[in-house]
């Protein structure tokens, strides 16, 4: 069905599997259909992204650029846009990085609410050596791990290694056990409700770029949005009962 | 053969002189109250477009109804024409020209009504077909827009205008409660007029309309409606303080109502022209149907610039969509507008 990925769905479980390398246009375009599908119907609670033999993503496939023909900026409004897909999807979003995660792979994993990594995983932000940049995770990801840490991981571009990720909070997990990780991470958000969780990522992305004025109107509607689904109404009513 | 569409060729929009920042009313009417005085501070609007009387020596204003009244019909006449005039010299059309005249109020009842008063001194045909659309509240103009261009559809090539026309300052009493506060630090005062006609596709950046979907929350009856203050002797405006949220959450259901009929899903919507209610009800809809800050950027603005227009407040949206200069062939978009009953409207546009 896809070329440049895979998609299996078992369950609660969607699994994304980058199928190359590097990320092209097919590739965007081919996770656009699976957002599409995503949202519209799939009862998945919970998205894994992952990689394939041994790689996460080298990031963006410079073979589709041609330095005989004019830059293009519209591509990467693409990549942006499905990155930003990607992160307001109504699922919790898993990454799963072993071995190479660089540059538009780096970038992606970002989007997600938490990220497993094993021992070998190697994440770097390259772009800046490479004359460009990391796509807006110069927005991201100084709200992930402070603007001290963003400036020498964009600017620098060193290989963090899974440990030293681990304690920036750039993952969530160190272990080779990929899948007992993913349960135990899938435990730890506990039971997914949707609504809940797409407006608590929301509002913290949200977070860094509002003022508090603005923030707490935001805040409202989201919790009377909130306060009016299935979950929160079953949650008073055991509380009565209780 | 197909019946075209109706599709929307210009507007015009228009307001009274006289802009106030928020602080400039509280000064005028010295408004001592430290609620309202903060309800004006976090309203969102940095000025509206009013026509105040001078106050007396205690900053209280003088107005009875009969003066409201004359206000509005004044203004409405005014306002109308600037509106119309605007909308038409973009197409090189005069009010001879116009088959069909819509006129949509809720600040001011008169008899004859604005149609009549417009085709007096405007220079509109005598044979030109009218309807007036009067206390529909904030959602009449998309109340207005659908019979407007089913009209159209009716009458391929012929001309039709619909006018907006909301004097909001020849509705209100003065006093220190907090309700009042509320409502006198959120409506100003504009007129939008639209001219519409049925005719096949150009090339030009013009949309049709497609369809519209309507939701009245009846539980929600009274939370705006017009209550007569015997005490003051004119209307005032009642706001219920969960109009918000409850308009919030139940926008889902004509926006997923509209599109799925006609086979779309939200993300297939370039363009939300949305009415500036308040920036709660803005906030509300943004998280109850998933829309960005980015989506709602003219409906915050036009609030931003003018206060709650009241029926015409999404054709000032929508002059600043096209404006912006960033709509493209294909692209769709969805109006909405909320007003009393308590009802959400909507309607389809494809470029």
């Amino acid at each position: 069905m896809y070329e440049t990925l895979n998609y299996e769905e078992n369950g609660d479980i969607a699994r994304v599997t980058l199928g190359r390398d590097r990320i092209n246009m097919a590739m965007v375009r081919e996770l656009s259909a699976v957002c599409d599908h995503l949202e519209d119907s799939s009862e998945a609670k919970v998205v894994v992204l992952q990689g394939t033999g041994g790689r996460f993503s080298l990031g963006i496939d410079f073979a589709e650029f041609r330095p005989d023909q004019p830059m293009d900026i519209h591509g990467f409004n693409k990549w942006e846009k499905i990155c930003a897909r990607v992160e307001r999807l109504p699922k919790a979003i898993i990454a799963i990085i072993d071995g190479e995660c660089h540059g538009g792979g780096a970038q992606l994993m970002l989007v997600a609410d938490a990220a497993i990594a094993t021992k070998r995983a190697s994440i770097q932000f390259n772009e800046v050596h490479l004359g460009f940049l990391p796509g807006m995770a110069t927005f991201r990801l100084a709200k992930t791990i402070g603007l001290g840490h963003a400036k020498r991981l964009i600017m620098q571009c060193p290989k963090v290694t899974a440990d030293e990720a681990l304690s920036l909070g750039l993952v969530s997990a160190v272990s080779d056990d990929t899948e007992a990780a993913l349960s135990r991470t899938i435990d730890a958000f506990g039971p997914i409700h949707n609504v809940a969780v797409t407006l608590a990522r929301r509002l913290l992305n949200e977070s860094f770029s509002t003022d508090f004025e603005n923030a707490i109107g935001n805040f409202l509607a989201a919790q009377h949005r909130a306060i009016h689904q299935t979950p929160f109404l079953e949650t008073i009513r055991k509380h009565q009962d209780e | 053969m197909n019946t075209p569409h109706a599709r929307i060729l210009a507007v015009g929009t228009a307001n009274p002189p006289n802009r106030y920042s928020q602080q400039d009313i509280l000064e005028l009417f010295r408004v001592a109250n430290p609620m309202v005085q903060s309800m004006f501070k976090a309203s969102h609007i940095e000025g509206r477009h009013l026509v105040l009387p001078e106050p007396d020596e205690n900053g209280v204003p003088h107005e009875d109804q009969e003066s409201l009244l004359r206000k509005h019909r004044k203004w409405s006449l005014k306002l109308g024409e600037q509106a119309i005039e605007k909308a038409l010299s973009e197409t090189g059309l005069t009010t001879s020209d116009i088959d069909y005249l819509c006129c949509i109020t809720s600040t001011g009842m008169m008899l004859p009504g604005l149609t009549a008063m417009f085709i007096k001194h405007l220079g509109f045909r005598v044979d030109c077909h009218r309807a007036d659309l009067v206390g529909m509240g904030c959602n009449a103009g998309l109340n207005g827009l659908n019979p407007t261009a089913n009209w159209c559809v009716a009458n391929p090539g012929k001309n039709a205008l619909m006018v907006c026309c909301e004097v909001n300052s020849a509705l209100y009493i003065y006093d220190d409660t907090m309700g009042t506060g509320v409502v006198n630090s959120l409506f100003g005062d504009g007129c939008a007029a639209v001219l519409l006609r049925a005719e096949d596709p150009d090339d030009a950046l013009v949309p049709r309309v497609v369809d519209f979907y309507s939701h009245i929350i009846p539980d929600a009856w009274g939370a705006m409606r017009y209550n007569w203050a015997p005490e003051h002797g004119k209307f005032s405006f009642y706001l219920d303080r969960d109009v918000p949220y409850v308009l919030g959450i139940h926008t889902e259901t004509p926006v997923d109502g509209l599109l799925s009929r006609n086979g779309l899903k939200r993300r297939d919507i370039k363009h939300w022209i949305i009415h500036s209610g308040g920036k709660k009800v803005i906030d509300a809809i943004k998280y109850n149907i998933g829309i960005t800050e980015h989506d709602v950027r003219h409906t915050v603005n036009v609030l931003r610039q003018y206060g709650n227009l009241g029926s015409g407040s999404f054709l000032f949206s929508y002059q600043r969509l096209m404006r912006e200069g960033k709509v493209k062939p294909g692209d769709r978009g969805v109006m909405m507008t909320m007003g009393p009953g308590s009802t959400i409207e909507t309607a389809l546009l494809n470029w």
